[in-house]
């Protein structure tokens, strides 16, 4: 057992050691709505598109956090039951017959994002509800709701400020929990939710400036409400109709430029400081980085000898291993210059290896007697039955 | 310097501060007030309505309420129509037929239906009726609140509402098919505007009376009610929206803005309110419709079927259509669906936007915290009166404080140091007494019956000339029962009337603005009625003058006035106050007769006593 551990240990030690590396090992998104109510479908609306885009370009349901505090398909108020849309035409059901949510209702609340950020989660918590990421995955995490100044709204009951976000994503880094992170959020005065960002390698965008309302796009005069917000509408056509597949090269900065102030009717921002190299490396990144999926295999360097690495870990272990032979095999000297001598049949037991020890057979002492009962018993049962059935038809 | 000067001449001058700066500030007090009334309309001082309630969403949805199902409005009017004009049936046969009609209707549409008779007595008329409806259960929804849609067979202005109803039964069968009602719907088919609707929501709360039948079928909370008159046989031009309920209460302004929002925005009809058809927005017209508004609050009767669901806190708009125009009963159809998804949307009750306010054009209102003020400085002007005639008494021993100026130091400081002793028990218990005896007409005008009315109108004209003055000779002179009245004793008469008189109109103001803003009104010469002192022919000739103005603005007077200016009976406006008083829950009455009456009386009692 002990050899094992000591194995993870080592493969945990080798994912640690190539966290900062240009590469990213797998795709994780935290989708989140923060608003409930019937007039809010947009909000729900914005984060199933997302939902839809990022499962189209591979990321599958287990590395998709999806966070619904209200279920608009099965609002008594929705016509066409069962359905979500985010376009008046309602040429796709974003409902459909494949999703998983997994916060639903109240469970959206702040501390429920903020442990699943930092994965401050129990241990019953199941892995759906888990974060998963590590030190080599690139993180989306999308927010749309009823935000102000510095704060995003959850729920009519709490509000997230822009230091909790900071503080979540900077104990993220601590813990090796991303490799480059993606922050997109819609929603009113969006932008100063990431002023506060301090943790490296984080491009963050939002909707709006400070002081301007964040607005939606149209409504559906069936459904009778708002089905979608500009910005978010925007960005989805933008990976809709431009990055049909996941092997698309372009990059965040061809989705940046793609905004149009006089579409959104309010200031996109973005912000690079965070990231290594800045804006001008920051624009390379493929938006499949980050809304696609990728199955790239991290090969540790095999040459390498600084502590930690695998070379010197499997140097340590056989070094390990020869010892712990080495041991035994004194023992077994001792054990053996004790036979001789005393010639005790017990202690000979001592030396056999453990592997040698079989299932015992369990004893057969008294089998006839144990059958001769177990008939009996059987015996006596259908004897019961019997009388029974026939004593109950004639009282019947 | 100059200041403190003042504040030494302020103190040291007891007449000033006692007699002549109430009665300044007063004075001003009234006329701040009425200003403060007549700036509302301008556009600084009111506001542009907006719809408050995110939820509510108007006119977001689109109204499918057309084509075949004008078809089916025709059907159904037709069937109603044979019923009604079919000559060989008496009256009573008609309105079985009819009610069987509407059962029929109902059911086949699929909804629940039921019936509820219920008889009221007032004022020896006796007002029966039946009321029908049906429930269409919220598919998807989970029955625990409800939206009214009343359409009574006779309007508020009683006319047959054949439209109306036909309406009420064709939205019931559309209704019924589409699956997004989040709460049940509720259609009620009241006999009258008048009397059904009250008790058919007495009996919902389960409050109504004996000769009220309980209601078979129920559901869950009601959000907001919507009643449809459309007595014309022709197309219309306009929605008139009556919102005013019982007592000056009145519905939430979201339910009136959703309601102009949608006819307006939506469907292209122009909104009325007030019966001011043709407002062109200047100051003229938004003042004279704030004056309505505030007439039929004061007043505190229903003005239309809606107006009995707002006691229960239910809110509820009557829509009338008015004019000859383009619309037809499918526009309004359309409407009223576009109102039941708004309110469908609803997820708590109504209570963003203001229950307090008064409306100058149908986007146009100012809200309780600008208002107010103007209706409380009326009620404090008798306030602060009432409190200096507390201090005066007792500082004064005496009313007539001008001296020779020889005396005048010593005098002063006698009078300052010598702190004067209350004389209470006769002025409290005359102002208590009078108060009480304003039970005496409150129960016969809301007991006898009614064709007793105008006779009694006039005794107790009669009476407020006679009382005053016998009370005011028996006070001055004792006529053997008392020792005559000191000069303290007629300043804490006023003073205890003046108070109880403060009190209550600044407590009615912040219930029922507009009552307390007219009573107020009426009640201003309260404040400068005072036994007057001099030589005795212009004393009798100015007290005289006074008595005749006062008995002019006595409460049966002003009555009589109104009913002569708008050519109505005393009778009727009796009759309806006292059906009012025993089916509505209307507390104008009291306010009448307990409050202002007696404060008048106490008025002319003081200016009587001056005569003799």
């Amino acid at each position: 057992m002990a050899l094992l551990s000591r194995f993870l240990q080592a493969f945990a030690l080798l994912f640690l050691v190539i966290a900062v590396s240009a590469e990213h090992t797998s795709n994780w998104a935290v989708l989140v709505s923060t608003s409930r109510f019937w007039f809010n479908y947009r909000h729900l609306a914005n984060v199933l598109s997302l939902y839809r885009t990022v499962k189209r370009l591979g990321i599958p349901d287990s590395q998709i956090i999806l966070m619904l505090p209200d279920d608009m398909a099965c609002n008594p108020r929705n016509a066409f039951p069962g359905t979500v849309y985010s376009n008046a035409d309602r040429a796709v059901d974003l409902y459909g017959d494949n999703i998983e949510v997994d916060y639903r209702g109240y469970e959206v609340t702040v501390e429920n994002f903020i442990r699943l950020l930092t994965d401050r989660l129990d241990e019953d918590v199941p892995r759906s509800k888990r974060l998963g990421s590590d030190a080599g995955s690139n993180v989306l995490v999308y927010m749309t709701g009823h935000g102000g100044d510095q704060f995003l709204k959850f729920q009519d009951a709490e509000e997230i400020g822009a230091w909790d976000l900071a503080d979540a994503f900077g104990q993220m880094w601590e813990k090796k929990r991303y490799h480059e992170l993606l922050f997109m959020i819609d929603t009113c005065q969006a932008n100063t939710m990431y002023t506060h960002f301090y943790s490296p390698n984080i491009v963050a965008t939002g909707s709006s400036e400070i002081d301007q309302s964040s607005y939606s796009h149209h409504a559906d005069n069936d459904v009778g409400v708002a089905v979608i917000d500009r910005w978010t509408y925007y960005v989805l056509e933008f990976l809709e109709t431009q990055v049909t597949s996941v092997t698309s090269k372009l990059n965040l900065g061809d989705l940046f430029d793609s905004y149009d102030e006089s579409k959104i009717h309010s200031q996109p921002g973005v912000r690079w400081d965070l990231f290594p190299g800045g804006e001008q490396e920051g624009r390379l990144r493929t938006v499949v980085d980050f809304f696609g999926n990728v199955q790239n295999v991290e090969v540790e360097n095999a040459n390498a000898t600084e502590p930690g690495s695998l070379k010197e870990d499997l140097a340590e272990i056989a070094r390990l291993v020869e010892k712990w032979q080495k041991r035994d095999e004194e023992y077994a000297d001792v054990l053996s210059a004790r036979n001789t001598t005393d010639d005790s049949p017990t202690a000979s037991l001592h030396l056999k290896p453990k592997g040698r020890v079989g299932p015992t057979k369990m004893a057969e002492d008294g089998s006839w007697g144990k059958r001769l009962v177990g008939i009996t018993v059987v015996g006596a049962c259908t004897a019961i039955w019997i009388a029974g059935s026939v004593l109950g038809r004639k009282s019947v | 310097m100059a200041l403190k000067s003042a504040i030494r001449n302020l103190r040291s001058n007891p007449h000033l501060l006692f007699v002549r700066l109430p009665k300044l500030l007063s004075l001003l007090c009234i006329v701040v007030g009425v200003a403060w009334l007549l700036l509302l309309p301008l556009n600084e001082y009111s506001r542009r309505t907006y719809i408050s309630e995110n939820a509510l969403l108007p006119g977001q949805v689109h109204a499918y309420f057309t084509g075949s199902e004008q078809n089916i409005f025709r059907g159904y009017k037709k069937e109603l129509q044979a019923i009604l004009n079919d000559e060989t049936k008496d009256k009573s046969e008609v309105t079985a037929g009819v009610s069987d009609k509407v059962q029929s209707i109902f059911e086949e549409a699929g909804l629940k239906f039921a019936r509820q008779n219920y008889e009221y007595n007032s004022a020896g008329n006796t007002h029966e009726g039946e009321n029908s409806y049906a429930i269409i259960h919220a598919p998807r929804g989970d029955a625990t609140e409800a939206i009214v849609l009343v359409a009574p067979w006779l309007t508020a202005d009683d006319k047959l509402n054949l439209n109306g109803v036909t309406l009420a039964l064709t939205l019931a069968r559309y209704f019924k098919r589409w699956s997004l009602w989040s709460k049940d719907i509720i259609f009620l088919i009241t006999p009258d505007s008048k009397t059904g609707t009250q008790a058919w929501i007495d009996a919902y709360h389960d409050m109504h009376p004996a000769s009220v039948q309980p209601l078979p079928l129920k559901s869950g909370a009601l959000q907001g009610a919507l009643v449809i008159e459309y007595p014309l046989e022709h197309r219309f031009q306009t929605l008139h929206i009556v919102y005013d309920g019982v007592n000056g209460q009145l519905p939430n302004l979201d339910l009136f803005n959703t309601a102009v929002s949608i006819a307006g925005g939506q469907m292209g009809i122009g909104a009325n309110l007030q019966e001011m058809w043709n407002h062109d927005d200047s100051y003229e017209h938004r003042l004279q419709t704030m004056v309505r508004g505030m007439t039929k609050q004061g007043l505190g009767y229903a003005t239309g079927a809606h107006s009995s669901f707002m006691p229960y806190h239910i809110d509820a708009i009557t829509l009338q259509t008015k004019g000859e125009g383009w619309e037809d009963e499918m526009a309004l159809g359309r409407t009223i669906e576009s109102l039941c998804r708004s309110l469908n949307n609803l997820l708590e009750h109504l209570h963003q936007s203001f229950f307090f306010y008064l409306l100058m054009q149908s986007n146009r209102f100012v809200s309780i915290g600008t208002y107010l003020p103007s209706a409380m400085l009326l009620a404090g002007n008798f306030t602060i009166m009432a409190i200096a005639l507390w201090m005066r008494t007792g500082y004064y021993p005496e009313s007539k404080p001008v001296q020779s100026k020889g005396e005048k130091a010593s005098a002063e400081k006698a009078k300052t140091s010598n702190i004067a002793e209350r004389k209470l028990a006769l002025p409290l218990s005359l102002v208590v007494g009078l108060h009480l005896l304003g039970l005496v007409p409150l129960w016969v005008f809301n007991n006898i019956s009614h064709q007793y009315f105008t006779t009694i109108t006039y005794v107790v004209l009669g009476v407020d000339i006679i009382l005053p003055l016998s009370l005011a000779a028996i006070l001055s002179n004792g006529l053997g029962l008392s020792k005559p009245l000191i000069p303290q004793q007629y300043h804490l008469i006023k003073s205890f009337s003046l108070l109880l008189l403060g009190l209550s109109l600044s407590t009615l103001a912040t219930l029922n603005f507009s009552l307390s803003f007219i009573i107020g009104l009426l009640c201003t010469p309260l404040s400068f009625m005072a036994r007057l002192q001099g030589p005795a022919p212009a004393r009798l000739a100015t007290s005289g003058l006074g008595l005749i103005l006062l008995n002019l603005l006595s409460p049966p007077t002003v009555l009589l006035g109104v009913c002569w200016y708008t050519n109505v009976s005393v009778e009727t406006v009796l009759t309806e106050a006292a059906f009012g008083w025993d089916v509505w829950g209307m507390w104008t009455q009291v306010v009448v007769w307990c409050v202002w009456w007696p404060a008048w009386l106490i008025g002319g009692v003081l200016l009587g006593s001056s005569i003799f």
